[in-house]
């Protein structure tokens, strides 16, 4: 008998992504995204600042309300979504901000067990030692009692991913992982994400500009252009991709614009 | 003429619409706030008393010293100028009514209000403004912490019990300014000038400037909060938030006071 | 399901069983160190884990921890693969006694 494929039920996919659209005012900023991420793969989310990465990022995490199209994460619709429910969801999903965005009144140790004190009820030392040891995945062992602003932007993304897993989720977002971090370290972040999708089989969503990071980790790539995804798919298909566009953000080549003369000339004469 | 005219109109209507907007924001911010203080524990999502006390520490107790200058202040002012203008009836020791009356149903409450609402509301602004700046509130969210409840039930429990307890003392401190210029000007003693407040006040006075700061408490917390909440644009964003916190919860104490006092002296 | 816990060949053994989760792990860890301050060298059986997450590597980390300073022996027996990935993110893989099983664990001992 053959091998048959893989079944795309909805407990396969993580997130799934209908027909999103979205406004910034009367600005439409995504338009027409559809999107799937399956169980334990790592998708990076990619495209060119204004592409709508954030936008979309900002969607899936459910903190702006869609235009139109739906959007649910593990097997569950985030439109109209109660309440309780989806502080249930939220407990299994992840979320490692661009800057961090620790509490910057508590100590980094604090941070990372704030999930754990605000949505379990665990002992006391066991919540310390698994702050301690999310700590120590991120190799930032010894550093608890440092407060957010006593940290580098290395180790305060660190500290934010520690707080991140430290519930176990099955779902990890990552913004921007590598931005303003020397490739040492960013590489060092990419191997941690690695490591945590094999052990814990999460599933990981990063969004970042980042090509060479993007092509170390990925499992399946989404190119974002102008607020359309211009691809999705593995990283052998998005790099032989013919779409002129892809390979001109892969290559790293400046859009040439086609120019409208007469709207161009409206544009400077301000009319 | 007629298109500016136009032009004022819509200026109008827009802000009058956006005065109830905002009121509206406050009024839901109020009721899930509340919803937290008393449903919270329910749903084991609970305000934490820890959080609680250390915002009492930091709105309440840390502002006594300065409340207490400035009631003391307040009270020798009012001596000075009850005085003077009792002097012209030749009724200079009836000056003890007014200063009681005055200080308990309206400068203690008031200016323990406008202290809190300088400390407590612009710092309220800036905290919150900058953890939206920083995305913390985001993060709060995505971890499955309500903000409201974790940064505003906390601190509107905390006014709730401050305010009163700094009115209290502000009371008493405005007294005593009062006592000390009595006795210099007309020679009142200390025991006398007590008697004489504790003959004239009634329970209902006292009642009165304490019902009233916890109107105020309420006031500072939710503008103090609300323009955090709606930060834009960063750093500057924050400086602005924080201004127009201390200008609207001054604002909005002294007209509650003023609608407050009319409708129960009536 | 319910753990379970026997005395055999000197040790007493824990038996973890199914998930080991945020919402079982204050169970196991009361059931460790209970067995500890009997003065009990102890084993912690995890061959019927299907998950652990890391609120059960916790109560272990912690069981050792208790286990060494009262100087008793400790360790883990029939770790799965699944379970060895989670100890090793945390690099505790190197830190606990493992062993196939306590027959094994016993032969170490010397």
């Amino acid at each position: 008998m053959l091998t048959p494929e893989p079944q795309k039920g909805n407990a396969e996919l993580v997130i799934e992504v209908q027909d999103l659209v979205a406004h910034y005012g009367r600005h439409k900023v995504l338009d027409g995204i559809n999107l799937t991420v399956r169980a334990g793969e790592i998708h990076i989310i990619m495209g060119g600042s204004g592409s709508g990465k954030s936008t979309l990022l900002r969607h899936l995490l459910g903190l702006r309300r869609l235009t139109s199209g739906r959007i649910s994460l593990l097997g569950q619709e985030i439109e109209g979504i109660h309440r309780q429910a989806l502080l249930e969801l939220r407990k299994q999903i992840g979320v490692s901000f661009q800057g961090g965005a620790l509490l910057s009144s508590m100590t980094v140790g604090e941070n990372v067990t704030l999930p754990l004190r605000e949505h379990t009820r665990l002992d006391e030392s066991t919540m310390a030692i698994m702050a301690r040891m999310k700590l120590e995945v991120v190799k930032l062992g010894g550093f608890e009692h440092f407060m957010p602003a006593q940290l580098s932007g290395g180790m305060t993304k660190r500290a934010a991913l520690a707080r991140a897993i430290v519930m176990d989720p099955k779902l990890l977002f990552f913004d921007e992982p590598s931005a303003g971090l020397d490739p040492v370290v960013s590489a060092e972040l990419d191997e941690l994400i690695l490591r945590l999708r094999d052990a814990m089989h999460m599933s990981i969503v990063v969004v970042t500009h980042e090509l060479e990071s993007a092509f170390r980790i990925a499992d399946r790539i989404t190119v974002l252009d102008g607020g359309k995804i211009l691809i999705s798919d593995t990283v052998d298909k998005v790099r032989s991709s013919s779409n002129s566009r892809v390979q001109d953000l892969l290559n790293r080549r400046p859009r040439e614009e086609e120019l409208d003369a007469d709207a161009y000339l409206a544009r400077l004469t301000g009319e | 003429m007629a298109e500016a005219r136009l032009g004022w109109v819509e200026q109008l209507g827009k802000r009058t619409l956006g005065l109830i907007a905002e009121v509206g924001y406050l009024s839901a911010l109020l009721v899930e706030s509340l919803y937290w203080l008393v449903a919270g524990s329910f749903k084991r999502q609970p305000v934490r008393v820890s959080a609680v006390f250390s915002e009492m520490m930091r709105t309440g107790v840390s502002a006594i010293p300065i409340v207490f200058l400035l009631s003391f202040s307040i009270g020798i002012m009012l001596a000075i100028q009850g005085i003077h203008t009792l002097r012209t009836f030749g009724a200079e020791s009836q000056v003890v009514i007014g200063i009681a009356l005055s200080i308990t149903r309206e400068f203690g409450p008031l200016i323990t209000g406008i202290v809190v609402a300088g400390r407590t509301g612009s710092a309220l602004a800036a905290r919150i403004g900058t953890m939206v700046v920083s995305e913390e509130i985001d993060a709060l969210r995505v971890m499955g912490i309500q903000p409201v409840r974790y940064l505003v039930s906390p601190v509107l429990l905390a006014m709730l019990v401050m305010l009163p307890a700094l009115t209290v003392m502000a009371d008493f401190a405005g007294l005593l300014g009062g006592a000390v210029y009595s006795a210099m000007d007309l020679g009142i003693s200390y025991a006398a000038y007590a008697d004489r407040v504790i003959s004239v006040l009634k329970t209902g006075d006292i009642f009165q400037g304490l019902s009233k700061s916890c109107v105020f408490a309420t006031v500072i917390t939710l503008i103090g909060v609300a323009n955090g909440f709606t930060v834009t644009g960063g750093a500057e964003g924050v400086g602005r938030a924080t201004t127009r916190s201390v200008v609207l919860a001054i604002s909005g104490i002294v007209i509650a006071d003023m609608v407050f006092t009319w409708f129960l002296n009536r | 399901m319910s753990f379970g816990h026997r005395v055999e060949k000197g040790y007493a053994v824990v038996e973890l069983r199914g998930d080991v989760d945020l919402a079982r792990s204050p169970e196991a860890r009361a059931l460790i160190l209970q067995c500890l301050e009997k003065k009990n060298d102890l084993l912690v059986d995890l061959s019927e884990v299907a998950y652990i997450d890391s609120s059960g590597v916790a109560s272990l980390v912690e069981g050792y921890q208790m286990a060494k300073k009262e100087g008793l022996k400790f360790g883990l027996i029939g770790v799965s693969e699944a379970a060895l990935n989670v100890l090793r993110l945390a690099r505790l893989d190197q830190v606990f006694p493992i062993h196939a099983d306590l027959d094994t664990r016993i032969a170490d001992d010397g």
